[in-house]
């Protein structure tokens, strides 16, 4: 039980991260590897401003912050320097390393004893409940995991549906447009580099806020928790489109977060029954790989049965 | 409305692939005119028409558009006055978002975005009422995607979108070149009617010889970046298209002649 909790806590909290990709990899049409160091980010500047006393929300939010500056440095490279897209993730992923050591000062931060959004979801489960731990179905339950699944419920749910409501103002259109057909905007009187400078901020906002939130999460800020967080956050998108299928925009958004979900369920199920944590990773990649792969396999598939085979 | 003033542009220069795709071109275009512009493949056209949208800067010359000096305002500013259409039916239209998004963002062309809903009540009936016009059947499909529809319906609506707030110059760069000759005629229909209603100062390139002959009150042929053929008036009304291409014919000989002339001149001095 507190397995299935403290899964889909995470699985929440790692949906904003699919949330941030894939405003990066649907709505401009490719994978913002600045994703890993504003991943980090997030969860170096809220873990700083914890230890330094901060109100969690307000930590978790500047966290969030300084990723969509993160974001918006990588669209500047990319619209006023004309450097490569990949190239400019690159860029700012790897000087986000140093600024991250630089941030923290160590590579590590511990936070299990500062006052954070887990300590505060723990007072609020205590009111609720009454009691540290209760039991649901016959399982033990602590209060602490239960508060903050609802913490994390709630929090998703107003991300998303603020992500949600913007994507479909004038500003949030013309910012899916320009990722779509930058020519088309242009002729219509929007900057497209300032659409796509601001809609890389939005998405490393959304992933530094996982970041902070992860930090919290896990106890710890650590200067390596961005590492193939970009493949997780893409295979979260992926698995969710999977699920809903080409769908309007509500459905998709929603789907990453049920992506998001599920893949975190699946490993937690995977560690469970023995899977090594350090294979998670190239497994990860494996997952990415065959979901890109498999659409074209079935295609092939698909056109051979309808060409009749030469005799 | 239009001024243009003796306009150059040379891509890649000093390379061997230096091309002098405007040569001095200067065009004075009234208020409410319909100027139509022919010419031979690689001649200009479609580069005098983005030097004017602003899809880069000449190398010399300015623009004027309704009395503003645009030499140096980029695509997006440039916007607010100029309506386009582009040659390629795929470009003037966002696939993913559904028609009546793409319509919405038209309604805001050259105006700021802001965190209004992009589709109200009031915008989405307007939407309907338009496109119920054009009698594809497209009105009960506002929410389908974009991209779910022909080049012929997405160039239609690209046209509707270029022209929803009315723009001070359109620019229609071969807008039915892609389309077949069923969807071409209703887009060009469209666009006829659409001009004459709003009384649109219009600047359209075309390869169509019937095209060029039926419409505008101006005619101007590119050749080798440059003008070299501009009628109007009754000489315009009168053109038939056969003249047109007798026109092209001379040209092409006229080349000939240059390049024989060329040759005559390379064998006896090199
Ligand atoms: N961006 C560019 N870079 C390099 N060369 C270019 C560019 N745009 C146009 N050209 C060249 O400039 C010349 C004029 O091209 P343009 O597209 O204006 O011709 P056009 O008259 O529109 O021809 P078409 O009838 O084929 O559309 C051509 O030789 C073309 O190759
Ligand atoms: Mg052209």
């Amino acid at each position: 039980m507190s397995l299935l909790i403290g899964a889909l806590s995470l699985g929440l909290i790692l949906s904003l991260l699919a949330l941030g990709v894939f405003m990066s990899f649907r709505v401009f049409g490719y994978a913002d590897l600045t994703a890993e160091g504003s991943l980090t980010l997030g969860g170096a500047v809220a873990a700083v401003l914890l230890v330094a006393g901060w109100q969690p929300v307000a930590a978790t939010l500047a966290g969030a912050l300084a990723g969509a500056l993160a974001g918006a440095f990588t669209g500047v490279l990319i619209t006023r320097f004309n450097v490569a897209r990949l190239l400019a993730g690159i860029l700012t992923m790897t000087s986000l390393y140093s600024i991250n050591l630089r941030i923290m000062a160590k590579s590590v931060i511990p936070l299990a004893n500062e006052r954070s959004l887990v300590s505060q979801s723990e007072h609020l489960g205590l009111r609720i409940f009454g009691a540290p731990a209760i039991s649901i179905a016959g399982w033990t339950v602590t209060v602490r995991d239960l508060g903050l699944l609802i913490l994390m419920v709630v929090f998703v749910a107003l991300v998303a549906a603020v992500l949600l409501v913007f994507l479909r103002t004038n500003l949030g259109a013309a910012l899916r447009a320009t990722g779509e057909n930058p020519q088309m905007m242009r002729a219509l009187g929007t900057d497209d580099r300032l659409m796509v400078t601001f809609g890389l901020a939005l998405s490393n906002g959304l992933v530094a806020l996982s970041g902070a939130l992860l930090a919290q999460y896990q106890g710890f800020a650590d200067v390596q928790m961005g590492i193939g967080m970009l493949a997780w956050g893409l295979a979260s998108v992926i698995i969710g489109e999977a699920l809903v299928g080409s769908a309007p925009m509500g459905f998709t958004l929603t789907g990453a977060v049920m992506g998001s979900l599920l893949f975190r369920l699946m490993v937690a199920l995977a560690l469970r029954w023995g899977l090594n944590p350090n294979d998670l990773k190239l497994i990860t990649a494996g997952i990415v790989l065959a979901a890109f792969l498999l659409p074209r396999a079935m295609e092939s598939f698909r056109s051979k049965k309808r060409m009749p085979a030469h005799a | 409305m239009l001024e243009i003033r003796g306009i150059r542009k040379t891509f890649n220069p000093g390379t061997p692939n230096e091309v002098r795709a405007l040569q001095g071109v200067s065009l004075s275009l009234p208020e409410g005119g319909f100027t139509v512009i022919i010419g031979t493949n690689g001649s200009g056209k479609s580069t005098l028409l983005n030097a004017v949208a602003g899809s880069f800067f000449p190398d010399e010359g300015t623009i004027h558009i309704a009395g503003n000096d645009v030499t140096h305002w980029p695509e997006h500013k440039r916007a607010s006055l100029v309506g386009r259409v582009f040659q390629d039916p795929f470009k003037g239209t966002a696939p993913g978002l559904s028609i009546a998004e793409n319509l919405a963002l038209a309604s805001l062309r050259g105006q700021s975005r802001g965190l209004g809903k992009a589709l109200n009540a009031g915008l989405r009936s307007q939407i309907r009422d338009t496109i119920a016009g054009l009698n594809m059947g497209l009105e009960d499909r506002i929410d389908n995607a974009m991209g779910s529809l022909s080049g012929g319906q997405r160039q239609a609506l690209t046209l509707l979108m270029a022209t929803w707030l009315k723009p001070r110059l359109l620019l229609l760069d071969e807008p039915t070149a892609a389309l077949d000759p069923k969807s071409a005629d209703k887009v060009t229909t469209l666009a006829g009617e659409i001009v004459a209603r709003d009384k649109l100062t219009t600047f359209m390139v075309t390869h169509s010889m019937q095209q060029a002959a039926a419409f505008g009150d101006r005619l101007i042929m590119m050749h080798r970046g440059q003008p070299i053929y501009d009628i109007s008036g009754d000489d315009k009304k009168r053109v038939r298209p056969v003249e047109l291409l007798e026109k092209f014919e001379e040209l092409r000989r006229s080349e000939l002649l240059d390049e024989a002339a060329a040759e005559m001149l390379e064998r006896s001095y090199v």
